[in-house]
């Protein structure tokens, strides 16, 4: 691989862009692609099944082929309501895996800058704070406040978009009581159900590194999923 | 999926290149059977033998390290590795888990 390619790969992460990289394992020459962009005359005559590689970001060797593609693809986005303890663990877990997390909080207080160095806050209340960020289906939300002031908003903003997550923390009774308030509003009961309440899988802790680690871990087998 | 860990990687071959390090970069094009990391994982090694990041449990990792080293010094450019449990080597640098991998190693100059 050339140096000029390796700092691009570099560059064009740091801007997030989504892109594949291309290697013929007989020659090692390797180049970049972008669906939409052009081919060289290296990879050329297997256009199709690169695009569909890349569509379905498969990484591998292409059949019948000496091509090894690979694609660069943005971590899952991670919206955390609430800039209390247990976001701080999951900020800290969530460095070495495959999550980008933000975080919205009306309360500056939680919001401080000490308490969450280089990570993305929005300290405004729900309603506000999701017009600022760009979420899709490959979003997830963690709320963490159990004040429904600012979870509720949030858990609604995340049903209606399709959030591939919704987790909740709060009691059974607490999210009973959510749940209502929910189907209220007319949300239907599948979507309800697609809360996960109470958040996290049983590890049985209850401080707030042991919960962060239960959610942590709840993200990756449900990202593994899709 | 597991992304970031590689360009984390990427970034760290490019830190080496700047202090004049040769870098080889070594990823996984291929398995099969119970390996124990996904296609696309990937390892950098300099001329010294040290090495970040991984493409196996640390399974055949020092038998990449010296193919690297000697890649470096016969000024090839690249070299595809493969390695399988029922190797006779086995004992030395086989998958225990009783996979094969396929190991694309590449330098970067």
């Amino acid at each position: 691989m050339k140096i000029e390619l390796l700092e691009e790969i570099i560059k064009k992460r740091s801007l997030k862009k989504e892109f594949a990289l291309l290697t013929n394992l007989e020659t090692s020459y390797s180049e970049i692609f972008e669906i939409g962009e052009p081919l060289s005359k290296e990879f050329e005559n297997n256009k199709n099944e690169i695009i569909n590689h890349c569509k379905l970001k498969k990484n591998g060797i292409i059949e019948k082929t000496q091509i090894f593609i690979q694609n660069y693809t943005n971590p899952i986005n991670v919206v955390v309501i609430g800039a209390v303890h247990i976001t701080q663990y999951l900020v800290e877990f969530a460095k070495n895996l495959n999550f980008e997390i933000t975080i919205i909080d009306p309360r500056s207080y939680f919001t401080s800058e000490n308490r969450f160095k280089d990570i993305k806050i929005i300290n405004d209340w729900p309603s506000e704070a999701f017009k600022k960020i760009v979420t899709n289906s490959n979003t997830a939300l963690v709320a963490l406040t159990h004040d429904p002031k600012i979870d509720d908003p949030s858990l609604q903003y995340a049903l209606k978009n399709k959030f591939f997550y919704i987790g909740a923390l709060g009691s059974k009774k607490t999210h009973i009581n959510r749940c209502e308030r929910l189907r209220e509003l007319g949300f239907a009961e599948k979507e309800i159900s697609s809360i996960h309440s109470p958040i996290g899988i049983k590890l049985g802790g209850k401080s707030a590194s042991e919960i962060a680690l239960s959610i942590i871990s709840q993200l990756v087998s449900e990202s593994n999923k899709s | 999926m597991r992304n970031l860990l590689n360009e984390k990687i990427l970034e760290e071959a490019n830190t080496w290149i700047k202090s004049k390090e040769k870098v080889v970069l070594a990823t996984v094009i291929q398995t099969w059977g119970s390996s124990p990391l996904q296609t696309g994982s990937k390892m950098i090694i300099n001329e010294k033998g040290n090495f970040s990041g991984s493409v196996s449990g640390g399974c055949v990792e020092t038998s990449v390290i010296k193919e690297s080293i000697n890649l470096i010094k016969s000024k090839k450019n690249f070299k595809k590795l493969e390695f399988e449990v029922s190797n006779e080597n086995a004992w030395n640098i086989g998958l225990a888990c009783g996979g094969k991998i396929q190991i694309f190693i590449e330098q970067i100059n």
